[in-house]
């Protein structure tokens, strides 16, 4: 038996086409062999979506049929509904998630999950994350609409306006950019769960539940959280170094599978100078101290910028407040799980490790209560 | 350090556990040292919890306030919040109860937020289980809801739930044995979930319901009520061997057999084949005629496996005398196991490392995207 990796840090757990991340030349690439940035500067999220689940990107009419699947799937079933009225509206976004697809999924017997369980499963996330936003905000229920892409569409149900159109258009590149990134701890759970013959949805709410970790989908917040707290750019040196000292981690700096810089966060970086000019200049000044600083403390170790970083500035500038940016994680995150999933079924075999046993001698006789 | 790949990761090594030792090559189960077959006939549920939980068997005063924080949060009020029974409502009659849990766990999870999982959520989700199965039960039936009686332990109060009315000794007392058999079980799929889970430091309802996801699966939770329907099609103990050669001529699985870890017969399934034997007679003369064929039949196919009984195939025949419906086995091996994982993930916390495994890439090398308007 193989030794125990903590972890399973460096445990091949999947075959996978879907997505590769080629952490020493610090590349990401998506189905079909796309590098992420030549990815993101010409699709949209449909179209990216559509490249994870079929291995090619589709053409006119592929893409109109999908997004035409997409509009007649956003809407909410009265048992989903139901289970969306029933919470309170201050309910963390992600519990809101969570419950609601796992309503919106229930049914009567279990089924293999489908291509088209997988674009309806998408298309609803968006209706579910704003209408949290507006339960949150005492506000009325936007209905989706036809003619929108899924960016535009989850811009339009949580305002009620429309959004301009580099709003729409950072979104869309944040949606492509965190789509798929190999097996991560949520896809992995999909996987997992994928592999005993559940169905479609069981598998995304196991993966809604993971993504809500705080080292996982959670440090998007964190890091928009130390910006916060920073403030301004002239603050960023004094507050790093203070947190230093007291041996707490920068959220957005470090990741287990990048050596070099992340491009993902490469291209929100460029873009976060447009979207959020003001957040951009302290984000700017604060990942060059802290990278110097860690740098400085362990030059032995890769410490790059990673994704969650850039991202929150991003997002910051889209208009999302971060209290939804683990949701809006999971808007783009839901068609990576849904091509994995998809992926597995073609070779299914229960994923069940094994374990070191710690506990004591077996054997033992179980004494009485009364005896006890 | 990169592994190489084990497909399902067969053997390899995801966690160090005190909980439970799946001791595959000599068929034994073992819950913190104990062998499971000296747990199942004298403990009940709640020893066996606070086993897995605390790490010992509970002294009369441990097992009486864990008996009482368990009434506390089975209480109607506790177990199914206005928004889990809210949701509970929402949901069509004919929904697929491993469905429901999983989104009134789900619902139910909204009040703890990000809390990080202790024992007394651990206890409060575990309790609150069967309040949400019975109730749903008796929704669909058209039946007002039964509120738990403080009086009863955790299998009767189930019962008593579901039914309105106290069960026989005889069938608590199995029930009893049942939960205790299956409350954990090494690294298994959904209990392997609940750690992922647990490991990017999300809430215990995530874990869970991540879990219940996984144990819905035909090739884990799922199969007690596929070993039911293909024995309904059987039909009678004579059919058994024209019907399984006939069934292998098409490849189709036989329900109930064979274990990824066991090479020899499960401790469980021996414990649950003898309580099938006493309690539900009609259901073993058919069963142990389909066990011997089926067991007879693959050997003939692959001697060298070993392929024995799992603890699936006689769990149907004593859920079955219990008087669940087939659709109620899976979600009532959650009631079981919910212990297990509640466990798993206190653990997991204890000592935690985000698991993140990686992915060997079989796709194409890199290349360029063609705009839109230059495809088809």
């Amino acid at each position: 038996m193989p030794e125990f990796s903590p972890g399973l840090e460096g445990v091949v757990a999947a075959e996978t086409a879907v997505s590769e991340v080629d952490g020493a030349n610090g590349r990401l690439i998506y189905r079909g062999g796309y590098l992420i940035e030549d990815l993101a500067a010409v699709a949209t999220f449909e179209e990216a979506a559509y490249l994870l689940w079929n291995g090619e990107l589709p053409d006119k009419r592929e893409l109109d049929d999908l997004r035409h699947k997409m509009s007649a799937a956003r809407r909410l079933k009265d048992a989903a509904r139901g289970a969306l009225t029933s919470m309170d509206p201050a309910t963390d976004p992600m519990d809101t998630l969570r419950t609601v697809v796992s309503a919106q999924g229930a049914a009567k017997t279990l089924t293999k999950p489908t291509l088209d369980e997988a674009i309806a499963l998408v298309a609803v996330v968006p209706t579910i994350v704003a209408a949290s936003h507006r339960r949150q905000k005492g506000l009325d229920l936007v209905e989706p609409r036809d003619e929108l892409g899924h960016a535009a569409n989850l811009l339009w149900m949580k305002e009620g306006t429309e959004a301009s159109a580099d709003r729409v258009h950072w979104l869309d590149t944040y949606l492509v950019l965190l789509a798929d990134h190999g097996l991560n701890a949520s896809t992995f759970t999909a996987r997992v769960i994928a592999s005993t013959g559940s169905d479609l949805t069981s598998c995304v709410v196991g993966a809604i539940g993971a993504l809500k970790g705080p080292a996982h989908g959670g440090a998007t917040y964190a890091a928009r959280t130390m910006l916060d707290k920073i403030g301004s750019a002239d603050n960023a040196e004094a507050w790093l170094q203070d947190q230093h000292a007291k041996h707490a981690r920068f959220p957005g700096f470090g990741h287990r599978v990048y050596r070099t810089y992340d491009p993902r966060a490469k291209i929100l970086r460029e873009l976060a100078k447009a979207a959020a000019p003001e957040l951009q200049k302290t984000a700017e000044h604060t990942e060059e101290v802290a990278l110097r600083i860690l740098h400085e403390a362990h030059p032995e170790r890769p410490n790059a910028t990673n994704v969650d970083f850039w991202a929150s500035v991003v997002l910051t500038g889209v208009g999302i407040p971060k209290e939804l940016f683990t949701c809006v994680f999971a808007t783009s995150r839901v068609a990576g799980w849904t091509a994995h999933v998809l992926e597995s079924l073609t070779d299914l075999r229960i994923i069940r490790p094994a374990s070191i046993w710690k506990g004591p001698q077996p054997g033992t006789k179980p004494v009485p209560i009364n005896s006890r | 350090m990169t592994s190489e790949y084990v497909p399902g990761l067969e053997g390899i090594v995801a966690a160090q556990t005190a909980i439970s030792l799946v001791d595959g090559a000599n068929g034994r189960l073992v819950y913190r040292g104990y062998v499971i077959a000296d747990l199942a006939e004298d403990m009940s549920f709640e020893e066996v919890a606070h086993l897995l939980w605390y790490g010992r068997l509970p002294t009369r005063a441990e097992l009486d306030s864990l008996t009482l924080e368990l009434a506390a949060s089975r209480a109607a009020s506790r177990a199914l919040t206005p928004p889990a029974m809210a949701t509970l409502q929402a949901l069509p009659k004919d929904t697929d109860p491993m469905d429901v849990l999983r989104s009134v766990v789900s619902v139910q999870g909204i009040e703890h937020k990000l809390e990080r999982p202790t024992i007394p959520l651990a206890i409060h989700a575990t309790a609150s289980f069967p309040t949400i199965l019975a109730a749903f039960h008796r929704q669909r039936h058209g039946l007002e809801g039964v509120k738990p009686r403080a009086d009863l332990a955790h299998a009767a109060n189930y019962l008593y739930m579901l039914n309105g009315e106290e069960s026989p000794p005889e069938l608590v007392r199995a029930l009893n044995t049942y939960l205790v058999l299956l409350a954990d079980h090494g690294m298994n799929a959904s209990t392997f979930t609940a750690r992922v889970i647990a490991s990017t430091d999300s809430d215990l309802a995530s874990c869970l319901v991540g879990a219940i996801g996984a144990l819905k699966g035909p090739a884990h939770g799922g199969a007690p009520s596929q070993v039911m329907d293909q024995l309904e099609q059987i039909g009678t103990p004579e059919n058994a061997e024209p019907w399984m050669r006939a069934a292998r001529k098409r490849k189709v699985r036989f329900m109930g057999f064979g274990h990824r870890v066991y090479r020899t017969y499960d401790p469980r399934a021996r414990i649950l084949k003898a309580m099938c034997e006493r309690l539900n007679p009609t259901f073993y003369a058919l069963a142990s005629k389909v066990e011997e064929t089926a067991l007879m039949i693959l050997h003939e196919e692959h001697p060298e496996r070993p392929q024995a009984t799992n603890v699936e195939f006689y769990s149907a025949g004593v859920l079955q005398a219990i008087g669940l419906p087939k659709e109620f086995f899976p979600p009532t091996f959650a009631v079981s196991r919910a212990a297990g994982w509640t466990a798993h993930v206190l653990e997991q916390v204890a000592n935690n490392r985000l698991i993140r495994p990686q992915s060997e890439y079989i796709g194409p090398e890199p290349r360029r995207p063609v705009p839109l308007a230059e495809r088809g």
